[in-house]
């Protein structure tokens, strides 16, 4: 059966024919590529690298960034593109999201023009994969207190320290990771063949299965002086990367939120008990109607936002709004799905308790869900309660 | 060279088609897509082009919505794009139709032209062989493959029993069945090319093709009977007989 995105409000109609191809395009490989194998991924605990390769060859790989190679779509098709991802699974959003947003981001935005020229277009087409170094074993939504250091030695930077839950990390061609630079947060890109940088894979997660999450170890790392990112000092830098793929999310929440309903839907139309589809209770249909509800009300924040970030009237704090909305609805979409589904939601045949696990994480990393309540805290009040200190 | 390729527009295979008051319910598709044999066609006419130069010219006729389907084939690399627009097509038969598309091609310049074997909504199979009538040209159905070489083109067809090849020269009309190849998906540079191509959109009457009367009336269309539901059996008695009706009813062992 043809996949029937759930668009209650008529959103599509706001699209433009442009964003309606490239979604389509996306959303036919996930149907043909993704859910057919993700699960063996899962089981598997691999990102398959045809993915990669497809993802390049689709050209939607930094989907927002103009000129080097990059595609040069808008932040709607962007949202878009990650919705149809994460339809599929949030590993595979979580992938472009890192490539495009994380990675090719600073470098397109702070990068010299060497760099840009270097990196981007082999990026943009999936042949080098990047990922992003902000958080530490002991720093994660506190970076600005980060370890790593870099020395300035004359001829080369010295990087020493660690970064942890790295996605994309073992896998990556080369790093954007952030340190601090004699105390300014500052950026450098750290490629896999560098003496003294490893990246082992973080094992046993029960949470995106099919994304490698790495820790990116620095010992006495010498990077050549002209892989320093000139354009950006501080945590404007790591904080400009996190706006965009935020933005990502709260678009990709809504993907694994409509890929919940559409099989709770039918699973409650086709499950008969007490001899009759449990889909004709009051209790599922009330469930069924409060998904139909937040599904609509995320995407138009969604779209909403896609609109702002196009003409660029928008501010952090939108973001936080909509990626922990998005993230939050789309977990209790995926709970109450599973509790639809009864004892078949918990298996794999269903994406159900897939979805569920993931979003955990995608609750939890790219600014907390807590930490996003606190930055709109402060923006109501004024007042800054991220920390004790005056 | 320009190689014709005719796309017709059709409920998505994997959508559900509706019947109502005798007639299918084209308001209730959910999704409209080109018919599959015809994007083999396309992928030929496209494999074609590289090998061998050419323009690839997409061609259909049918109502406004068919219009998107162009653009989908120029987001494959598609370089021309003609829609003849006609409304109503349940009234029209399919000699209008090839009249309308031998007209559309012969504006188009185009003497090699790619079809699918057969719509997969009417699956009527008429538009290769009768296109190839008006035209004078030889018709090859059934094909998988074309390439171009001298003095014509040689095409891969399936045949009783294994496959035959068949050359033959311009004019000619190869109607497709699937391929080995995969097909090629668009990317994002293929959209934004796509999203500037015009598309030529023209009426019967601007080809010069006088649509006459349809000599065919469709009376009413109607659902597949609903499929039987399925049999339950429960616990090991039901052994000979679930096993009889697997040999004897269904054959599978």
């Amino acid at each position: 059966m043809a996949y029937e995105a759930l668009d209650f409000y008529d959103i599509d109609a706001l699209l433009t024919e442009e964003e309606k191809m490239v979604r389509d395009m996306v959303r036919d490989w996930v149907d043909k590529e993704v859910i057919p194998n993700i699960e063996q991924a899962c089981h598997e605990g691999v990102f398959p690298d045809k993915w990669r390769v497809d993802l390049g060859e689709m050209g939607i790989l930094g989907a927002p960034l103009k000129g080097y190679g990059c595609p040069g779509l808008s932040y709607i098709a962007y949202g878009l593109i990650c919705q149809e991802l994460e339809r599929g699974d949030s590993g595979v959003r979580s992938f472009a999201s890192v490539q495009g947003s994380l990675a090719m981001y600073p470098i397109w935005d702070f990068g010299s023009e060497e760099q840009k020229n270097h990196y981007l277009p082999r990026m943009a087409s999936g042949e080098l994969i990047g990922c992003f170094g902000l958080t530490e074993p002991d720093y994660g939504s506190n970076p600005g207190d980060m370890i790593t250091r870099a020395e300035d030695k004359g001829d080369y930077y010295l990087l020493n320290g660690a970064k942890m839950w790295i996605t994309n990390g073992t896998i990556a061609d080369l790093a954007v990771v952030w340190a601090k630079l004699d105390g300014v947060i500052r950026g450098f890109i750290v490629e896999k063949d560098d003496s003294g940088f490893s990246a082992p894979e973080m094992t046993g997660k029960h949470s995106l299965k099919a994304s490698v999450t790495s820790e990116l170890v620095f010992q006495d790392c010498m990077i050549p002086k002209d892989r320093i990112l000139p354009g950006v000092k501080g945590l404007k830098g790591p904080f400009s990367c996190l706006n965009n793929a935020r933005f990502g999310i709260s678009w990709g929440a809504v993907g694994a939120a409509q890929s919940c309903f559409n099989s709770t839907k039918e699973y409650a139309l086709s499950r008969i008990q007490f001899g009759h589809p449990i889909a004709s209770f009051q209790l599922v249909q009330n469930k069924l109607s409060w998904m139909l509800r937040e599904i609509t009300k995320a995407q138009l924040l969604a779209f909403h936002l896609g609109k702002k970030k196009d003409d660029g009237t928008w501010i952090p704090e939108h973001i936080s709004l909509a990626k922990m909305n998005n993230v939050d609805i789309a977990l209790e979409i995926a709970r109450m799905s599973r509790d639809i589904h009864g004892a078949n939601g918990i298996l794999d045949e269903y994406p159900i308790m897939r979805h569920m696990a993931n979003l955990e994480s995608v609750k939890t990393y790219e600014g907390t869900h807590d930490i996003h309540n606190l930055i709109l805290g402060k923006h109501i009040t004024g007042i800054q309660s991220f920390t004790r200190e005056p | 060279m320009a190689i014709g390729v005719l796309l017709k527009q059709v409920p998505d295979t994997t959508a559900k088609i509706g019947v109502s008051g005798g007639r299918v319910d084209e308001s209730a598709v959910s999704k409209w897509s080109m018919s599959p044999y015809d994007e083999y066609a396309l992928e030929s006419a496209l494999k074609l082009k590289e090998s061998s130069g050419g323009d690839v010219v997409a061609i259909t006729c049918g109502p406004a919505r068919a219009g998107k389907m162009l653009t989908d084939a120029a987001a494959v690399g598609a370089d021309t794009l003609m829609h003849v627009q006609i409304d109503g097509q349940d009234s029209i038969d399919s000699t209008q139709i090839q009249s309308v598309l031998v007209a559309a091609l012969e504006k188009a310049g185009c003497e090699v032209v790619f079809c699918g074997k057969q719509a997969a909504d009417t699956n009527g199979g008429s538009t290769g062989p009768g296109v190839a009538m008006l035209m004078g040209a030889s018709c090859v159905s059934h094909v998988s493959e074309v390439s171009a070489d001298a003095g014509g083109y040689t095409a891969l067809r399936a045949s009783s029993g294994g496959a035959e090849r068949v050359h033959v020269s311009a004019p000619c009309v190869f109607a497709f069945d699937k391929g080995l190849e995969e097909l090629r998906r668009p990317n994002v540079r293929g959209i934004m090319m796509a999203k500037k191509k015009v598309i030529e959109t023209v009426s019967p009457e601007d080809l010069g093709v006088s649509m006459g009367e349809s000599r065919v009336t469709v009376i009413s269309h109607s659902p597949p009977p609903e499929k039987p539901p399925g049999q339950k059996f429960e616990g090991a008695d039901s052994v000979a007989t679930v096993v009889s009706k697997l040999r004897d009813e269904a054959n599978v062992i």
